[in-house]
């Protein structure tokens, strides 16, 4: 049994295994229409489940008080969030800290895909016509945590402009902050931000988990942030040891009256999967993370009260990442070939027990309403062995050749998942994969510097919600958060086009035409993936999972609004 | 005896020379750096700053004043930060230590309160069930991998009783009560893997003694059963399960690695494991040699214990 803490990014759903057999009848009609050229159910690209993938707030009156305690896989590699996006900071970051703007709270959602921005530490922002200039108004009398030596100052414009440069400066957000050609603060509760080109989408960018506004004192005072956090959030960091926990007392002077709920929030650290089960299991931690139905199931036999919410699969994080500068896979008919040969949803029937989506890198709601069904996904994400064989052999490579793939194992099914595709392309295409499995570091090591040949199983980072992030961050030919060295012109005029755009409808347009690039390119060639499912406690209230912002990780300031209902 | 001490105390400087530059190569063959595994969730830091952090942590210095400069700190007891967390590495040890002293300590005495009267036991009732149940224990405790029996106990103690130690770490000072909740499962996993070993040693050397001559004259004095046993069989079988317990030292060490992780204790092996998969190399150079005196030490005094033991022998 494996809990879903350590996937870097996105989310997932799951179904029973009786519901699964009933509506293997349907997908099997579906599979049918497929080969015959009709679209197939979208259920098949996203099968449903048995839980509900949004869960409202309590229409109760919130109740005040009572602790929160979470087993967590994480800890925190260091406090400074120059230094990393981990998501093991980010569970702690984004309580003790604010962000210029934020998206909706699970209480203020309307499903969880809602992405509408709120005002964090700014009440207003305006782009200017040429969205170069934004200006943001902020809050007046937003007060830092009221603790050596920051005392409960306010905050002012000034704080957000020192921040910005401090992040541009250096670290894991200069990318985004580099992006800022000059900054004003024409008074104290008004910051004017210069970009250097035009993005209509830069709000989203300063609602990002990671953007957090840490104080100027404590920087020049240590150095670094490395080892106190000190900021306006809902909660005041009272105690972390390092592998052992973390301790958030609420902050009585938060500029959101009456918020958080809760007195205490703990953070235990518990490396292993079963042991956080276990804690769940007795009552000592009150949220979970699953990854797959069978492990909800077996939990719900002695927690049978406990409250599930699948988490709806918006993105796939993993996926073959071909070396697509060099031969034989700078030649677009291999990729498409090899996509072709792969059966994704063999993978999805039996890896992920009939409930995963087929694979997809940027979330669907940037460019369609509905999940997407697996015609959607174009032509060379359907398991075509025949015309594989024969876009390998136009391409010279009947025979096949040899290549590698290396990996690190981020969820217990991910190796089963690489020994099938490497099972498919022998197989179909002849092509002898060799595997090699690495530890962390020497993965992320190898794969960031680029020096590799061959493949990798590929991901993309976990934290971002924005669709600026999502396209144009992480496939711009120029961005170093461009994991999957995709270089295609085209994509780098939709991506910087995109940002010029403030029309809704266009910018969903301009997305689509990316994804359909993407995947008749094959630029990044995406594997099944399922988020799981989030698990609390029957007295936890407004705890519903949003999409792209886990509540216990990247989301975790949804935390603010939890109660207990003890 | 001192000068023997002495002499054993001046060979451990070539053992913890060689172990420090093995420790040092290692860490260095490995591919990726601490920087790497900081980076490895955000991705987005350019090769000019990755260089500019590399240098603020003197990981760009040539590997020959990187270890001198580690072998001086830890001479002058001065193992510096962790590159990865910026710790102090005293401050983490001072923490995780005891953690693990503890841990090994109620193991060690767990293990042995277990294997000593099975051993006898089973070598007093030589082929009968008693015997029969006691190897069965051993061998139990030899094939059980300390992950599996840990992970099954804490999963069935949540099934069935709805309880598992609690979660976190308590210092036996701060609350007694809750400190043996959080250690008695984990010492109890390691300590059953110890016992096996010592078990099957003390039955064996046990049976060998008792076929002594010296033994068959004291049962034709009419001595009690008990006497001759416990006091003049098992004091001369214990040589060789002192000698089993001070080797298995090294493996339960390395055993705390698994169960501390499974059972969320703080200690040394967790503290060292991060530190390899994050190579953050002054934390596992500094820990590794910490291990390696431990051991040399410890083997030192299983040594000296011969001599408690058995008053024939002699250091020279």
């Amino acid at each position: 049994m494996s809990t879903n803490d350590q996937a870097p990014g996105g989310t997932r759903q799951a179904m029973k295994r009786r519901d699964f057999l009933k509506r293997a009848g349907w997908g099997s009609v579906g599979v049918t229409g497929l080969i015959i050229g009709a679209s197939r159910s979208p259920a098949l690209a996203h099968p449903p489940s048995p839980y509900p993938s949004w869960t409202p707030a309590s229409d109760k009156p919130p109740k005040r008080g009572g602790l929160l305690t979470r087993a967590s896989a994480w800890d925190p590699p260091v406090l400074d969030p120059r230094l990393t996006n981990s998501v093991g900071l980010s569970q702690i970051a984004t309580l003790v800290y604010n962000r210029l703007l934020r998206y909706p709270f699970t209480d203020e959602a309307k499903g969880s895909a809602d992405l509408t921005l709120k005002g964090d530490l700014a009440e207003s922002w305006e782009g200017s016509a040429d969205f170069k200039t934004w200006t943001f108004k902020l809050r007046q009398g937003v007060k830092w945590h009221n603790v050596p030596p920051l005392k409960g100052r306010e905050l002012v414009a000034d704080d957000i402009k020192y921040c910005y440069e401090a992040y541009a400066q250096e670290g894991v957000q200069s990318f985004t902050f580099q992006e800022i050609d000059g900054m004003e603060t024409p008074d104290k509760y008004t910051i004017r931000i210069h970009l250097k080109t035009p993005n209509t989408m830069f709000p989203q960018n300063v609602a990002e988990a990671v953007t957090t506004i840490f104080p100027r004192e404590v920087l020049e005072e240590d150095g670094d942030l490395k080892q106190r956090m000190i900021g306006t959030g809902p909660f005041i960091l009272k105690e972390h040891e390092r592998k052992v926990k973390v301790v958030l007392r609420r902050n009585p002077d938060y500029f959101e009256k009456g918020f958080p709920y809760i007195d205490e929030y703990r953070i235990l650290s518990t490396p292993d999967a079963a042991t956080r089960l276990a804690a769940f299991r007795t009552g000592q931690s009150d949220i979970l993370g699953l990854q797959s139905l069978a492990d909800v199931e077996t939990l719900r036999k002695t927690n049978p009260k406990a409250v599930v919410q699948e988490v709806t699969t918006v993105l796939a994080p993993f996926g073959l990442n071909l070396r697509a500068d060099k031969p034989p896979f700078n030649d677009v008919r291999v990729r498409r070939a090899i996509s072709m040969a792969i059966d994704r949803q063999k993978q999805v029937d039996t890896l992920f027990e009939g409930h995963a989506m087929l694979g997809w890198g940027i979330p669907y709601f940037y460019w369609q309403d509905e999940l997407p069904s697996a015609s959607d996904l174009g032509p060379y994400w359907q398991y075509r062995p025949e015309e594989a064989k024969k876009l390998m052999a136009e391409a010279g490579h009947a025979n096949g050749f040899e290549t590698t793939l290396f990996y690190y194992e981020y969820f217990p099914q991910m190796t089963s998942q690489i020994q099938l595709v490497q099972q498919d392309l022998k197989r179909n295409l002849n092509i002898e994969l060799k595997i090699t499995k690495q530890d962390y570091t020497t993965y992320f090591g190898r794969y960031a510097d680029g020096k590799w040949d061959g493949t990798a199983w590929g991901f993309q980072t976990g934290y971002a919600v924005s669709r600026d992030e999502r396209t144009y961050h992480y496939m711009h030919s120029k961005s170093p958060k461009n994991y999957f060295r995709v270089n295609d012109p085209v994509v780098d005029d939709l991506a910087t086009k995109l940002r010029q755009t403030p029309d809704h409808a266009e910018q969903q347009a301009l997305t689509k035409k990316i994804v359909e690039r993407e995947h008749d390119q094959v630029l990044r060639m995406w594997m099944p993936y399922d988020a799981g499912f989030l698990i609390w406690q029957p007295h936890a209230r407004n705890i519903g999972q949003l999409d792209l912002r886990g509540n216990f990780g990247y989301g975790s300031s949804t935390l603010a609004r939890l109660w207990l209902d003890k | 005896m001192s000068i023997y001490v002495m002499r054993r105390l001046l060979l451990a400087i070539p053992v913890l020379l060689l172990s420090s530059l093995v420790v040092f190569g290692l860490m260095r063959v490995m591919p990726g750096d601490a920087l790497t595994a900081l980076m490895a969730e955000s991705g987005n830091v350019s090769p000019r700053e990755l260089q500019k952090l590399r240098k603020d942590l003197r990981l760009d210095l040539p590997y020959h004043e990187q270890y001198l400069h580690w072998v001086w700190q830890m001479v002058t007891f001065n193992p510096g930060r962790s590159v990865f967390t910026g710790d102090a590495i005293s401050t983490s040890l001072k923490k995780s230590i005891p953690v693990t002293i503890e841990l090994a300590a109620m193991a060690i005495v767990l293990g042995v309160a277990l294997a000593i009267p099975l051993g006898v036991l089973s070598a007093t009732r030589q082929d009968k069930l008693s015997d029969y149940i006691g190897r069965l224990v051993a061998i139990s405790g030899l094939s059980f991998p300390d992950f599996w029996l840990g992970t099954l106990i804490i999963t069935f103690a949540a099934i069935w009783f709805s309880w598992m130690p609690p979660l976190g770490y308590t210092s036996l000072w701060e609350s007694p009560w809750r400190n043996l909740q959080q250690f008695l499962l984990p010492a109890a996993v390691l300590g059953l893997r110890l016992s096996a070993a010592t078990m099957r040693m003390t039955r064996s050397t046990l049976l060998e003694v008792l076929r002594e001559d010296y033994v068959r004259t004291a049962w034709a004095k009419g001595l009690g059963e008990r006497l001759i046993i416990y006091k003049h069989a098992l004091k001369n079988a214990l040589i060789p399960v002192v000698t089993i317990v001070g080797g298995q030292l090294g493996t339960l060490l390395a055993g705390t690695v698994i169960v501390e992780t499974i059972f969320a204790l703080p200690g040394m092996g967790r503290l060292t494991v991060e530190a390899i998969l994050f190579r953050d190399y002054p934390v596992v150079q500094t820990n590794v040699m910490l291990v390696a005196a431990t051991l040399v030490t410890l083997n030192l005094l299983v040594d000296l214990t011969y001599a408690w033991l058995d008053p024939r022998i002699r250091y020279q």
